[in-house]
């Protein structure tokens, strides 16, 4: 084990300057350096196509980097990927082997296969189960789930033994938001177990709740790193001027203080400094009696505005409006 | 080495269970495949010899492994990557090979009803005494192993997994029709023998022939090729699976 610069947290896996390219000259991963410490869940956010699980890929021993080096514990796992798989457990974002198995059979199986004895692997289970409210579907034939109840069986397969690091990529697709609160409790008992968690997804507003610190990746290249709050601070213009349009009705020219963040739909979120408050809010008020704009809300920058200022405008457009939800997860 | 029979002991069960659902199915269609072959190839020829009986008994065996060897373990293989399931199964703390021999395990109990259904349902119908050695259950574990190393080495190989899926209904196409199990070698033209001389599916087929009846074939030859290939496939298949992207 390892420690940071500043030696107060140990840092358990780091990832020096790594770069891959699945086709000559196009690198999915460009000179990526991070560093997760010891009892900190970590996200990783990113579109689709970002490069997040060629990096999960290439820490647990799937992928061979190009360049570039992977410790974990200090152990070089490029060169040793045995270690790697016995130190992470994973839950990927492919599908798993339940076929034939029920819920139990698959949690405990994996529970015994990371060297968890008969009796604990059980009452693990059991408790994985109870907790994600999962007992109607406990002894029944995992393969018949739907895709979301599948998701947390492969959730439980992956934290029945939990790893000294538990990598989750997009643990929460097609889980109901019941359970999703359930489970980021789990993820958050984990820490608890002594095992530091790498949060691999592109749901940023549950990110911005569940994570110590995380690195925004896109195009491959890590495109910011830190707090939520400290990726939030960055920057004059942090507040969040959000105007929802009456239907059918274009868009308004900005002001020049307020600067366009994304669009989705009838949904303008804008950003604009301190100073520039009373004069928006002025503006929006003038628009609202005129019936251009429904309704208007400021507030603090949160996460989702620094991710789609850092990543880009055409992704934002794509989000779905259940991406913006803000009863997801439990704070 | 405890950790290692600890793994394979427990995917074991997990590819015995994982095989569950379709348990039943392939099995009835291990058994159609063998009865099939000893009743069907019966109406190829006009007048059954004692030679022709033994010839098409004691091939079954073989044309049995090399359809599970060949063609279904590669087709689940070629499955699971479509699936991406293998990203999940090489993430485990299991050795691959490990991995590897838990489910040619499975399979091989799968082929075994089918393949002693067949000697026996072959035996009374053409009305002839087996003389089984101790060394049919080598001859026909090395089989059965040369088959599936063969199977996971085109499945793990190919570049998409459809191209696996296509290329084994060839192979078992060309073993059942242009392969010396069920016929004499003599009966093929002089250049598909000569090829014969090398591949292993002859000597397989030696290998159940001469450990199920007296027949005089050269044990030590049909053992030595079929080794050198079962070796050669699992040489291959190490270094599939091992391979990273």
């Amino acid at each position: 084990m390892r420690t940071t610069e500043s030696g107060i947290q140990d840092v358990v896996l780091e990832i020096d300057e790594l770069c891959k390219a699945y086709t000559k000259g196009i690198l999915v991963n460009d000179n990526i350096s991070l560093s997760l410490r010891q009892g900190e869940i970590f996200g990783l956010l990113g579109p689709n196509g970002a490069g997040k699980t060629t990096l999960v890929n290439q820490i647990i021993g799937l992928v061979k980097p190009d360049s570039g080096r992977i410790t974990l514990d200090g152990v070089d796992v490029i060169t040793k990927p045995g270690y790697a798989r016995q130190a992470c457990s994973l839950q990927a974002q492919t599908q798993v082997p339940i076929a034939g198995l029920t819920t139990r059979q698959a949690i405990e199986l994996v529970g015994r296969v990371r060297g968890g004895d008969t009796r604990s692997v059980r009452e693990r289970a059991l408790q994985l189960i109870n907790q994600l409210e999962m007992e109607e579907w406990a002894n029944k034939a995992a393969e018949s789930f739907s895709g979301g109840m599948r998701r947390l069986v492969a959730f439980c397969m992956a934290v029945v033994v939990p790893g000294r690091i538990v990598i989750l990529d997009e643990p929460t697709n097609d889980v109901d938001p019941l359970r999703r609160r359930l489970l980021w409790q789990q993820v958050r008992a984990l820490i608890g177990m002594g095992s530091t968690v790498l949060l691999v997804t592109h749901n940023v507003l549950e990110a911005e709740r569940a994570v110590d610190r995380l690195a925004i990746i896109n195009n491959g290249r890590v495109v910011g790193v830190g707090t939520p709050g400290s990726l939030k601070e960055n920057g004059d213009e942090n507040i969040r001027f959000e105007l929802v349009l009456e239907p059918r009705v274009d868009a308004p020219a900005l002001p020049e203080f307020i600067q366009s963040t994304f669009v989705t739909g009838r949904r303008l979120v804008n950003r604009l400094a301190e100073r520039d408050i009373a004069p928006a809010v002025q503006w929006a008020r003038n628009l609202k009696e005129r019936s251009i704009v429904e309704e208007f809300s400021i507030g603090p920058t949160t996460l989702e505005d620094v991710y789609v200022k850092v990543v880009g405008r055409a992704d934002a457009q794509e989000m779905p409006e259940n991406e913006v939800s803000h009863d997801t997860i439990a704070s | 080495m405890t950790q290692s029979l600890r793994s394979y002991g427990l995917m074991l069960k997990w590819q015995a269970l994982s095989k569950k659902p379709i348990l039943a199915l392939t099995l009835v269609v291990q058994v159609m495949i063998a009865t099939g072959f000893i009743f069907g190839l019966g109406f190829f020829y006009h007048e059954i010899t004692p030679e022709t009986a033994r010839f098409i008994t004691t091939g079954a065996p073989t044309i049995i492994l090399m359809t599970v060897g060949l063609v279904l373990v590669p087709q689940m293989v070629a499955m699971a990557r479509t699936e991406g399931t293998f990203d999940y199964i090489w993430s485990l703390p299991v050795p691959r090979l490990v991995y590897i021999a838990a489910d040619a395990t499975i399979w091989v109990l799968i082929a075994l009803p089918g393949l002693v259904l067949a000697l026996v349902i072959g035996a009374i119908h053409y009305n002839f005494g087996l003389e089984i050695s101790p060394l049919v259950v080598p001859a026909v574990l090395l089989i059965s192993a040369a088959g599936m190393f063969l199977g996971y080495s085109i499945a793990h190989g190919a570049p998409k997994p459809e191209m696996a899926n296509l290329a084994t209904q060839i192979i078992v196409f060309a073993i059942m029709l242009f392969s010396p199990v069920m016929y004499p070698i003599e009966q093929l033209p002089d250049w598909m023998a000569a090829i014969h001389r090398v591949l292993p599916v002859k000597y397989m087929a030696d290998l159940t022939r001469v450990t199920l009846t007296d027949m005089d074939v050269n044990l030590g030859l049909a053992f030595g090729v079929v080794g050198a290939w079962c070796l050669a496939g699992f040489i291959i298949t190490y270094a599939l699976v091992r391979r990273r992207r």
